[in-house]
């Protein structure tokens, strides 16, 4: 028992409340021995078992029950939290109960389902709901914080996503800043001479496109009024928080500055560099990339003269392309698979194949990947015109006398091949853009295993992604398709909060005892949301102070306060102590 | 629970982000893994804090485990590694007191890894089970307290205390460092408060833990009321009321001390040693290090603190002068920091313990650089065990003793540091030890420069017991920082370390002054004079 002088709040008549969850908890858990033990807890007003606490009923019942007992703390048994809590502490909110005087205890997760044994489990179940009965008692009321959003948007990155954001945004009636590192909209996609599944166009601006199905027009985003393109340019500064965050870019006209409510993170990806792996050889004149093929076959289209390989304008009979360019290659860093080589390895195999009809296209690959909507028929296609799949990793491109050769092993008829080759292509995997940890750090993004961003799960409440949203290549390889999704379910939650203006935020926040604080600055140090500044007390002192906008609920300033005097809500040592308590104590006492 | 088996209690602190989810990805994929754990949910493992670990040891737990995202993929950017760094401290102070680092685990594991959260919990589980159960702290009984009883003691105090005597003239408030700054404290009107007797009222007084106890208005009372001692009966009694004072680092110091007062530990306290250092298990000399070691280990992000070279330069000293002392592994905390926050119970079990260790060395005299457990030995242990066999002496008196016996000299032409001196409160005011450092100082060869408030009016540091670590207390350590830097000395020499960290502190962070008038490195004097003794 450490000395504390926080000290629990009443909870006079604690609400309990166990789910069976249709037999998934009642099936192997013993509820009523639960209920029976819990009834004896002091302050438990009572104790209710439901089949179903999510479901329509449920909810009603939870009203019913509300509405007789009063009930001033409520815990419920149940699921996870981050599943269906929200449900039910609406219901329960709906009833008049004040949100963080609620508890969900996980008997499902933790409990049901992963100790087989019914006594051991239900056990340990009722330490949780005797947990969270202590829990609740520390807890105090509180009232979301009401965040206002700036009307404008900040898009960074002008590529397939990044300008289907800017469209969307700026259509909704929303001022639009778009940041653009290179010369030209339009990304990696602009580069492309074709793309799956329709094995045509790129994007539309294009003289050689006849059909456009779902990318974005650069031309629709130069002409939009409400967007304001900055190219060559690039993000200096980004301060503020959820709502309000001041932008700084610094242009080839001079620095810029501006204010706005919401962000989309469209940086994009960048191909492995195969230098990396030096037995591919990359640099002698007839090993490309896929990219550098795109431009040959752009080439080829503009001025009709055929493909030819670099070194000597010949044209390739032997083609070989080598899939998993740093790729699925744990030395490399990158474990990931990067989704789209595999397709346009075949896109491209079969525009050479169409090219020179007379040539050997081998594809070598570990294995297929193209979750795609017609790629089965894609794959298929390509088998018919002759393309051949050789499944092994390519170990080494040799090259004697100027002539390439390639060593695999063809693992289906276990086989070591060695092939003349007169064209290598690599297909190289992607990583995170150039600058992209720049933006990571500024907005305090948490990235992947593999340095990716991630997006905060759109399955969570809105109010989490305080305003950011990771989309397209950012967020990992993938497909155009996939990126124009992306911007539009991003472009639409944007256009929502800031149509809105306003979201309420969980106050789940630190907040400085001004009569312990010392204002020493250990949390001003300690937060990596530059949330925490010292004013002054009044006396001649300092005392540490709290934004909680920009406040993002870590904690890590309370572990480091050597007075204790910075607490999060609802994380408080003595909130923690007492649930620990509750867990460890022998039911009934 | 069966005797066969011991079934440790497991506590999980689990991120939201990717700990938790974790747990509910094994839940979803009926991966089993013990009961034993039980899940508390955090925001981030960095909002873990040491003081909350070592409580779920106090409560019942036998392990606990961190779990949190990957390193480097923290969702709030380095929680992760924040939290690591503290529990590395803490899994040290952990094996210091005996209570087994392997305790305390941490793990990142990402949301997907759910074989590995089960894994883990397996073996964690498995690991506690083989080192057995945490000691077990005693049930406290609480016996019911009346205004009768409360009134009594109170009256005991006053009378013991001299407070009968106060006059109400007010020279304690004038004087006193605290109310200098906060206008609402006054030694006398908690004296007065208290004499109305009434139990609601020492419930919930305040003052009672804002007293810094540094005695200035104990030297300054003409009728020489006993303030601090006063201030020291009434928290005994306010604490039996549930009124606790707000402790520094969530109260984990104290705790470590509950821990052993109350069990028998294999501790490692002394890990400070070095192979040149001469020290025995029994003799004539006892020396008694106190708690350096656990603040070594509190405070091991703070490497200017150096703290381990106290106990080492103490000991290079006395080897210097051909001592060879008594130095144990099995000394407990001398108790101040629990007396002084009203935990009498355990304070007397730490006292039984360290009487019976120094007793079993066959030590004639018990030498101190720790200026509290001076004072506490000296005067609360012979409050309640009565006067001690041994003679108490502290290492200022006994280093100038050898110096006059020519047993011990310090290099000829040293005088190259410059240095101010601080009395800290429990040497001078409590131990009335004043003059001897100061010669030991001259000796030495140091160019000492007073400031202006010396000895007995010698200000406070600020905190005492690791408590009420306020807005006051840090102006009362720029003050007095201002004071050492004014003397334009080279550093601040003072035998607490305390003090050392408390001032030292300070000024190590944010600073609402200028920090040119406040920067002076604080050194602890026993340190200075090993380091001298060095030099050519």
């Amino acid at each position: 028992m450490t000395d504390d002088t926080s000290k629990g709040n009443e909870g006079e008549a604690i609400g309990v409340f166990l789910c069976g969850c249709k037999g998934e908890i009642s099936k192997f858990l013993d509820l009523d021995a639960i209920k029976d033990l819990i009834s004896r807890v002091p302050k438990v007003k009572s104790i209710g078992i439901h089949e179903a606490l999510c479901s329509r009923e449920g909810q009603e019942y939870l009203k019913e029950e509300m509405k007789k007992h009063a009930f001033d703390r409520v815990v419920v048994g149940a699921c996870s939290p981050n599943i269906q809590g929200i449900i039910v502490g609406k219901a329960l909110e709906e009833s008049g109960l004040n949100k963080y005087l609620f508890e969900q205890v996980n008997i499902r997760e933790q409990c049901a389902w992963v100790h087989p044994e019914k006594e051991i489990a239900t056990r340990k179940a009722l330490a949780l709901v005797n947990g969270g009965i202590h829990r609740v008692q520390m807890l105090t009321a509180m009232e979301d914080i009401p965040i206002s959003i700036l009307p404008a948007a900040l898009i960074i990155g002008g590529g397939v996503a990044g300008m289907q954001a800017a469209l969307d945004i700026a259509r909704a009636g929303f001022k639009v800043h778009l940041v653009e590192r290179t010369k030209e909209l339009g990304g990696r996609a602009y580069k492309l001479s074709m793309t799956f599944p329709t094995h045509n166009c790129g994007i539309c601006c294009m003289q050689y496109c006849k059909e456009c199905v779902f990318t974005p027009k650069i031309e629709d985003v130069l002409q939009e009024k409400n967007i304001d393109i900055m190219l060559n340019s690039e993000i200096e500064d980004i301060e503020g928080g959820f709502g309000n965050r001041h932008v700084k870019v610094n242009t080839p006209e001079g620095a810029k500055e501006f204010d706005v409510g919401t962000i989309i993170i469209a940086t994009g990806s960048k191909t492995f560099d195969p230098k990396r792996i030096p037995e591919l050889k990359y640099g002698h004149p007839d090993v490309l990339t896929t990219v550098e093929l795109e431009q040959l076959i752009v080439k080829e289209r503009e001025k009709g003269t055929g493909v030819k390989r670099p070194s000597d304008g010949k044209t390739p009979k032997t083609i070989d392309f080598i899939q998993c360019v740093g790729s699925r290659d744990k030395t490399k860093g990158n474990l990931h698979c990067s989704l789209v080589c595999c397709t346009y390895a075949i896109g491209q195999a079969r525009e050479l194949k169409k090219l020179i009809p007379d040539a050997d296209v081998y594809i070598h690959y570990i294995d297929l990947r193209g979750p795609y909507r017609g790629f089965e028929e894609f794959y298929d296609a390509a088998k018919q015109e002759g393309i051949q799949f050789v499944r092994g990793r390519v170990s080494d491109v040799s090259a004697k006398d100027g002539k390439l050769s390639v060593r695999a092993e063809d693992t289906d008829a276990g086989t070591l091949l060695g092939i003349d080759s007169d064209l290598v292509v690599l297909s190289v995997g992607q990583e995170p853009a150039e600058g992209s940890d720049k933006i990571v750090k500024m907005l305090h993004i948490q990235t992947d295993i593999d340095k990716f961003m991630k997006d905060i799960n759109p399955m969570f409440p809105p109010e989490l992604r305080r305003g950011i949203y990771v989309i397209g290549c950012a967020q990992g390889p993938k497909g155009i398709r996939y990126s124009v999704d992306d911007a539009r379910t991003a472009a639409a939650e944007a256009i929502r909060i800031m149509h809105d203006g306003k979201v309420m935020m969980p106050r789940i926040t630190a907040r400085s005892d001004e009569y312990k604080c010392r204002g020493c600055g250990r949390c001003v140090e300690t937060c990596e949301y530059e949330a925490i500044s010292l004013v002054d007390d009044g006396k001649g002192g300092r005392i540490a102070k709290v934004d909680e906008i920009r406040c993002e609920g870590c904690g890590a300033c309370a572990a480091a306060c050597c007075n204790k005097a910075m607490i999060l809500a609802g994380y408080a040592i003595p909130q923690v102590r007492e649930t620990v308590k509750g867990v460890l104590e022998e039911v009934p006492p | 629970m069966s005797e066969k088996e011991f079934e440790p209690n497991i506590i999980a602190f689990t991120c939201t982000w990717c700990g938790y989810p974790s747990a509910n990805l094994a839940g979803v994929n009926k991966i089993p893994y013990p009961a034993n754990v039980k899940i508390i949910r955090v925001m981030c493992s960095g909002t873990v804090d040491p003081a909350m670990v070592l409580e779920a040891i106090e409560n019942g737990a036998d392990g606990v485990i961190i779990i949190g995202c990957l390193i480097d993929n923290c969702h709030y950017v380095s929680g992760n590694k924040k939290a690591e760094e503290r529990m590395e401290r803490l899994k040290k102070l952990f094996d210091i007191v005996g209570l087994d680092s392997r305790r305390i685990r941490t793990e990142w594991i990402n949301a997907s890894e759910r074989v590995r959260f089960a894994k883990t919990m397996n073996e964690f589980v498995q690991q506690i089970r083989e080192i057995g159960p945490a000691p077990r702290m005693p049930k406290l009984v609480k016996e019911a307290l009346t205004n009768e009883k409360i009134q009594k003691e109170v009256k005991r105090l006053i009378e013991d205390t001299g407070a009968f005597d106060c006059v109400e003239c007010g020279k304690c408030t004038t004087v006193c460092p605290v109310a200098k700054y906060d206008t609402e404290f006054a030694p006398r009107t908690i004296v007065i408060r208290s004499m109305e007797g009434l139990v609601e009222n020492l419930a919930n007084d305040k003052d009672i833990w804002t007293c810094s106890t540094c005695e200035i208005c104990n030297s300054m009372c003409p009728y020489k009321v006993d303030y601090s001692g006063f201030i020291q009966g009434m928290r005994a009694q306010a604490r039996q009321l549930g009124n606790y004072p707000i402790c520094s680092q969530g109260g984990l110091i104290q705790s470590f001390m509950r821990f052993m007062a109350n069990a028998d530990l294999p501790q490692k306290r002394l890990e400070w040693m070095t192979d040149d250092l001469k020290i025995s298990d029994k003799g004539d000399v006892f020396y008694f290090v106190g708690c350096i070691p656990h603040f070594d280990a509190i405070f091991g992000d703070r490497e200017e603190l150096g703290l381990n070279k106290i106990p080492q330069s103490a000991v290079k000293l006395m080897n210097a002068a051909g001592i060879t002392p008594v130095v144990s592994n099995s000394e407990v905390c001398c108790g101040h920091d629990l007396i002084w926050t009203g935990d009498e119970e355990d304070f007397l079990k730490l006292m039984d313990k360290n009487l019976k260790l120094i007793k079993e060395s066959g030590a004639k005299k018990v030498v101190f650089s720790c200026p509290e457990c001076l004072r506490t030995f000296n005067m609360d242990y012979q409050d309640f065990a009565g006067d001690l066999e041994f003679e108490l002496v502290h290492l200022s008196d006994y280093l100038l003793n050898l110096i006059n016996e020519g047993k011990l000299k310090f290099p000829e032409g040293t005088g190259k540091l410059s240095a101010t001196y601080h009395d800290s409160c429990r040497l001078g005011r409590h131990s009335k030890i004043y003059d001897s450092p100061r010669d030991l100082i001259k000796a030495a060869g140091i160019n000492l420069t007073e400031m202006q408030n010396i000895k007995d009016k010698a200000s406070c540091c600020g905190v005492s017991a690791w408590m009420s670590c306020n807005s006051t207390a840090m102006r009362l350590q720029m003050e007095r920082m201002q004071e050492a830097k004014s003397t334009g000395a080279d550093c601040l020499l003072t035998f607490c370390p305390k003090c050392q960290i408390h001032l030292s502190c300070a000024i190590s962070k944010e600073l609402p002054i200028d920090k040119e008038k406040v920067d002076i490195p604080t050194k602890d004097m026993v340190v200075a004079l090993a380091e001298l003794l060095e030099s050519k």
